[in-house]
């Protein structure tokens, strides 16, 4: 058999082509944005520069390239621009910047109080689902808050949800507050009595 | 065909997946389609809902909109590229959302109809008889 002479190797130039991180982040091709987005928070501007790109990037691979990015980084300005895509109206970029909180506990417990606070219902919602990140007192006492002050049904629904999970008899108090303030509601009504058989101890639940 | 995809034969009980992270939404929506007459099945979330469906079909969907992992949307666009007859599932999209854009993107998604959260018992049950039939 012929010895055939391998070809030379490609120089890494060709094989890999160099991507400026930040100008890579507007750049007209989704691949090199994407490769840009993986490496842009070491860059000197590069935060800054991904927490820019989220908000306007519309191909989803380079959208979770980002929010990865932004996730390893966990500083207060790139867990800010992960909240910002929780109020968006795409249902597939809120989850996905759900997703990503998820991942970032403590970060959570930073900024849920204020979420829980916020003057959008829809955000207080997604917030109480967040919560559940929280240690356990914290997160109760502020589910409760909800439970009792929240004008918003749905709002009261999740935080309800979070309680079941994590809550005991304690927010029992909390409950039948809620229960008065929405006693017309069919749901909410059917759901604290399913909370309370589920959040009771264990000798006596129905 | 997957096992079980001829639920609606003469004779076999409707079958409804409920598509929703929260456990309270779900045991209340159960309730009704079980009072109703309905077989109900429960999934948290839409990458669970297609595993599902790739198994058994479904009468009707119930589908909320916020979950983790896939959001019903995505859920809905996906099921909608699927192969006939899964892709025709009806899907009733129930969410907090009340805005008329929201309500714009489920339609566009591929919901067949879609109800604002709180839903009650009796117009959840309406609905699946309208989009599915009786249940049995």
């Amino acid at each position: 058999m012929p010895l055939i002479r391998k070809p030379a190797a490609p120089p890494a130039a060709q094989a890999a082509p160099a991507v400026d991180p930040l100008a890579g982040l507007a750049h007209p091709s989704s691949q090199v944005r994407w490769a840009a987005a993986r490496i842009a928070a070491d860059a000197p501007g590069g935060v800054e520069a991904l927490s820019r790109a989220l908000g306007a990037e519309t191909d989803a691979r380079v959208r979770e390239a980002i929010l990865t990015s932004l996730m390893r980084c966990k500083s207060p300005a790139c867990v800010d621009a992960i909240v910002r895509e929780i109020r968006h109206d795409d249902a597939g970029r809120r989850a996905a910047a759900l997703d990503a909180m998820r991942a970032m506990p403590d970060a959570v417990a930073a900024c849920a109080p204020a979420l829980l606070r916020d003057p959008d219902s829809d955000v207080r919602l997604l917030a109480c689902d967040l919560a559940r990140l929280m240690p356990v007192q914290d997160a109760t006492r502020l589910m409760c808050e909800r439970l009792e002050r929240d004008e918003h049904a749905n709002v009261c629904a999740a935080a309800l949800e979070t309680l079941t999970e994590i809550g005991g008899p304690e927010a029992f108090a909390s409950m039948e507050v809620c229960a008065a303030r929405f006693s017309h509601d069919p749901f909410l009504g059917f759901a604290l009595k399913a909370a309370a058989r589920r959040m009771a101890p264990a000798g006596e639940r129905p | 065909m997957p096992e079980g995809a001829l639920s609606t034969t003469e004779g076999a009980r409707r079958r409804v997946l409920v598509i929703d992270d929260a456990s309270l939404v779900r045991i209340y929506y159960r309730d009704a389609l079980e009072r109703a007459g309905y077989e109900v099945h429960e999934v948290l979330n839409g990458i669970e809902a297609l595993e599902f469906l790739l198994e058994r079909s479904a009468d009707l969907l119930v589908v909320d909109v916020n979950m983790p992992q896939m959001d019903g949307l995505t859920f809905l666009r996906a099921l909608r590229r699927q192969a006939m007859p899964l892709a025709s599932t009806p899907a009733l999209v129930t969410s907090t959302e009340a805005d008329g854009k929201d309500i714009a993107a489920a339609l566009e998604a591929g919901a067949n109809y879609y109800l604002v959260k709180p839903v009650a018992q009796e117009d959840l049950a309406a609905c699946a008889e309208l989009l599915c039939g009786a249940p049995a």
